[in-house]
């Protein structure tokens, strides 16, 4: 605020010219964002109060999310891309987010050699397309290469090996591995520049103190990270639950096998624009969309005005 | 770390521990490319294997080159990103600066409304968006989806960039006043390049997901003309399934550029998310 | 209990040396202070102390125990930081208990600690806040009674006071000369504060360029300078130097004396000079000569004088106080 206009607010009575700069400055972005983002959304939730009756396009409330909870022909794909959903978002909480904190932990011991190499090295794949990340996967745990049994054999697990993909109750635990293969780089890097964060003199008291190796790790690293994490877990949450072309890529529209491996995005996509038989449904998918929106909101919503706010942010 | 705080077998640990997930990390990309340089036999019989002279084969290749249209799917994705990623930075600049240096009705609750943007995606608007990328005629152009990514860059480029220019001096701003500076002149001229390492934060955030995206090249512009390398690749890949040469040789092509262009910049690139998320 | 000896220790980061062989020995319940100009290695030695840095060669002993390979917690250290350098998300009381609950002291033994440990810093009010609902100085108490729970052996301060307020570090310090009396333990203190080691010291160690210059009690160094560096740099305002030769002296090569061991007179006296500069300080006055005979020369007189610049006045410097140093800066006796 400079203080030229600051000191125009305190003398009211004086007509100051229209700041015209401040529109113009705010204009495209405000423009562009709101066409194409916010006007979108709205017409979206708005969409799925809609519904074709008698070719005629009617206001129908909340028949849509009747139809999509408790009709026959819907609701067993919806829970079931749900209940997908959320088993996808546990696995990314149970093993990307404690590797990717395991991981900048060790990255950040002080004068660890290689640190840069490792660094480099693991967050290498989160820069990948899903459709690299997606295809490479399909080939390397694909029964015909043979390149997983040969390694499981030198592990001596080979009988262990079968082609998780391409069964209902494997697949989605080996996509949902595959995410987190991709994605472990960012709560990995997140968690190391909190870490960098920490000052170096409050590490040394802790030495001095006797806390050390683990418990330094539980007793003070740790607590001074939790905002961090809780920011990974909004991050992941809202990732996963808007996740698509990873599935898409690696097990088709139809979210195969057996659709095992549905979720909220794949159903979205496969409503809105049909395949093979079933025709696209428009009012159908931005109803799907509209439930997804209030996941994602609930769950931004619970942690702006619960989490965040009990969590303290340390000033160093 | 003195001798005296580290023990060598916590060292070692560590070490091993790293250099398995490096491994894991790294080595189906390693895999992938090696096996796409092979005779079809090799990748069969010896998938762990470098190629040798016996073994080494371009035929992926050939195939692949001889019949996608790869380079234009790549300058599609390069005009996407780069006019995306111009205009994410100029407008997210201007209103960040808008936002952070004026006192007026309404701040907060402009900032709060393009704040929005970062938790909520964008692809949840996409049934609409489609209906209205179809009444304005921007169906299957490139400029449908530069406005998408733009839309979509903009919230986290108005936050970051604000949090930056608050830290542009007072002084310097008001020195540029009094020195008969316009408005737009003390952005362009003073502001502007003082948050430049900021800007290159931004821009790295904006691009992976633009270019790594399917969803929107999928539903907005799937023509041969406006497919982006992403979508290009899917569907070039999807058609080659049995053909291992040709598959594995595309997924290599994919990956070079991400992956020279990693190599040269990962140290301004991990530098600039560090920095950016300890804001 | 709480003596140490350095015995010819180095330290080297990469190839710059930082410490060249430093041998010091400390004394049960002495209070000794490292001085030196920036970046001469005083913070380097301390944390070598505390082991949070390697020496290159050289031993350490803590009451003759070799400590070379022993943590720091092992070591019955206590370090106080300069940045303070608590536990953000600890209260006060935790912060000060968390180094004897990860020793696995009793709890009721803790909380006595701290108890103690707070009522001689005045902290008792302050036990459940945070560190940053804390003002900087009660930050540096909660830091120094840190310390002092754990009961070392040897207490050790990197500047503790530099990031106080003119006032609070008075007040600070002389907070700390009260622990040290009332603890009788081992303390070494690292400032840049002349007033901090001249008042606290035991033992001053004036170090230069990684090598001790001198050791001696605070009025041994400001009497007895053993080189140009610690006379130059013990004293406020600084020692006057003089070529020798101007003074036709022939067995010395630099003549040292005090400002405070000149007298001025308007009538007779060794030197003359002009006045170019004069400083009124209450207490003392300060007053700037330039001299035909041995160039510039700063003078320290007691209570208020009135000199104006351009007056001619005549120095005598006090016959048995001044210095003799030879052609190294090495004091002659
Ligand atoms: N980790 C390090 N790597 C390389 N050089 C270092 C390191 N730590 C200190 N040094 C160098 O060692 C020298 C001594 O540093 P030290 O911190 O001991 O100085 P100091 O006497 O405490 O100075 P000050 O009074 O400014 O605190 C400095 O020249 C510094 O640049
Ligand atoms: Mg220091």
């Amino acid at each position: 605020m400079s203080d030229a206009t600051s000191s125009r607010d305190t003398m009211a009575p004086i007509r100051r010219p229209r700041r015209w700069h401040i529109a113009v400055f705010l204009l495209p972005a405000f423009l562009v964002y709101s066409a194409v983002m916010i006007l979108p959304l709205i017409e979206t939730l708005r969409l799925s109060l809609f519904n074709t009756v008698d070719g005629e396009p009617a206001f129908v409330g909340l028949a849509n999310f009747k139809v999509l909870f408790g009709d026959a022909r819907w609701a067993a794909d919806f829970w079931n891309a749900l209940k997908n959903n959320v088993i996808f978002f546990i696995i990314h909480m149970l093993v990307q987010n404690p590797i990717g904190v395991a991981l900048a932990a060790m990255l950040s011991i002080p004068k660890l050699r290689f640190a840069a190499f490792y660094r480099t090295a693991i967050f290498l794949p989160t820069l990948l397309s899903f459709v690299i990340v997606g295809f490479i996967w399909k080939l390397i745990l694909s029964p015909i290469w043979g390149v997983s049994p040969y390694l499981m054999d030198l592990v001596g697990l080979k009988s262990f090996f079968s082609p998780w993909l391409g069964k209902p109750d494997t697949a989605l635990i080996a996509v949902s591995l595959i995410s987190v293969w991709q994605y472990v780089g960012i709560p990995m890097m997140l968690i190391y520049a909190a870490l960098l964060n920490i000052p170096e003199e409050v590490i040394e008291a802790a030495e001095c103190d006797g806390v050390t190796g683990w418990s330094q790790f539980w007793k003070i690293k740790l607590p001074l990270i939790l905002p961090a994490i809780g920011i990974i877990s909004i991050l992941t949450f809202v990732g996963n639950f808007n996740a698509f072309d990873l599935v898409y890529t690696v097990q088709g529209a139809l979210a195969g096998p057996d659709k095992s491996t549905d979720i909220l995005g794949t159903l979205l996509y496969r409503t809105f624009f049909g395949f093979q038989l079933q025709l696209g449904d428009r009012s159908m998918g931005a109803t799907i969309a509209t439930v997804m929106f209030l996941i994602i909101l609930a769950g931004v919503s619970l942690y702006l005005f619960v989490i965040q706010r009990r969590m303290r942010r340390y000033q160093f | 770390m003195s001798k005296a705080r580290a023990s060598l077998s916590r060292t070692t640990l560590v070490h091993l521990a790293l250099i398995g997930y490096t491994l894991i990390a790294v080595f189906p990309v390693f895999l992938t490319l090696i096996n796409s340089m092979k005779s079809r036999n090799a990748i069969f019989r010896n998938p762990m294997q470098l190629p040798t002279t016996e073994t080494f084969d371009l035929v992926g290749y050939t195939t692949v080159l001889g019949q996608g249209d790869f380079a234009s799917y790549f300058q599609n994705s390069f005009i996407v990103t780069v006019a995306a990623i111009a205009l994410v930075l100029l407008f997210g600049a201007m209103a960040a600066f808008a936002l952070s240096e004026y006192r007026f009705r309404g701040n907060t609750l402009m900032g709060l409304y393009l704040a929005l943007g970062i938790m909520i995606p964008i692809r949840l608007g996409t049934v609409a968006i489609l209906q209205g990328m179809v009444a304005t005629g921007l169906v299957n152009t490139l400029t449908a989806l530069i406005l998408v990514y733009t839309a979509q860059g903009i919230p986290l480029a108005v936050f970051i960039l604000s949090e930056f220019m608050r830290t542009v001096s007072d002084d310097l701003k008001n020195a540029g006043r009094i020195d008969g500076l316009s408005e737009y002149a003390i952005f362009f001229r003073l502001v502007l390049p003082l948050v430049r390492p900021a800007m290159a934060t931004v821009a790295v955030f904006t691009m992976i997901p633009i270019w790594n995206d399917l969803w929107f090249p999928l539903i907005l512009a799937p023509s041969e003309a406006t497919k982006t390398v992403t979508l290009g690749s899917q569907l070039f890949i999807g058609q080659f399934v049995t053909n291992w040469n040709a598959v594995l040789a595309a997924l290599s092509l994919a990956i070079l550029p991400v992956l020279v262009l990693y190599l040269v910049f990962s140290r301004q690139l991990i530098r600039g998310i560090t920095s950016g998320a300890v804001k | 209990m709480g003596s140490l000896q350095l015995k010819s220790v180095r330290k080297s980061f990469g190839p710059v040396d930082v410490l060249k062989g430093i041998d010091l020995d400390v004394k049960d319940g002495e209070f000794v202070i490292f001085v030196g100009p920036s970046g001469c290695g005083k913070s380097t030695l301390l944390r070598i102390i505390a082991g949070l840095e390697d020496a290159t060669s050289g031993s350490i002993t803590i009451d003759d125990q070799e400590v070379a390979t022993v943590p720091p917690a092992k070591r019955g250290i206590a370090m106080v930081f300069q940045s303070y350098a608590l536990y953000p998300h600890l209260n006060v009381k935790d912060n000060m208990g968390l180094g004897l609950k990860q020793a696995g002291t009793p709890k009721d033994e803790i909380d006595r600690r701290v108890a103690k440990a707070s009522a001689m810093l005045s902290l008792e009010k302050y036990l459940t806040r945070r560190p940053a609902e804390l003002s900087g100085g009660q930050r540096q108490r909660v830091a120094i009674g840190r310390a002092i729970v754990r009961e070392p052996k040897l207490f050790l301060f990197d500047e503790p006071l530099s990031n106080l307020d003119a006032a609070l570090r008075v007040n600070t310090r002389l907070e700390i000369a009260r622990l040290h009396r009332e603890l009788k333990a081992t303390m070494i203190y690292v400032t840049h504060d002349q007033v901090e080691a001249m008042t606290l010291a035991d033992k001053i160690v004036v170090l230069d360029a990684g090598v001790i210059q001198q050791v001696g009690s605070p009025m041994e160094l400001y009497n007895r300078p053993a080189n140009l560096f610690v006379a130059g740099f013990i004293g406020s305002p600084g020692m006057n130097f003089i070529d020798a030769g101007r003074l036709g002296v022939s067995d010395a090569k630099t003549i040292g004396v005090r400002p405070e061991h000149v007298a001025l007179s308007r009538d007779a006296g060794t030197w003359q000079g002009k006045v170019v500069h004069v400083e009124h300080l209450g207490a003392d006055t300060i007053v700037y000569l330039e001299s035909e005979a041995i160039g510039t020369l700063t003078v320290r007189l007691f209570g208020e004088h009135h000199h104006a610049v351009g007056d001619v006045v005549f120095a005598t410097p006090s016959a048995d106080q001044t210095h003799r140093f030879d052609a190294v800066g090495q004091a002659i006796r």
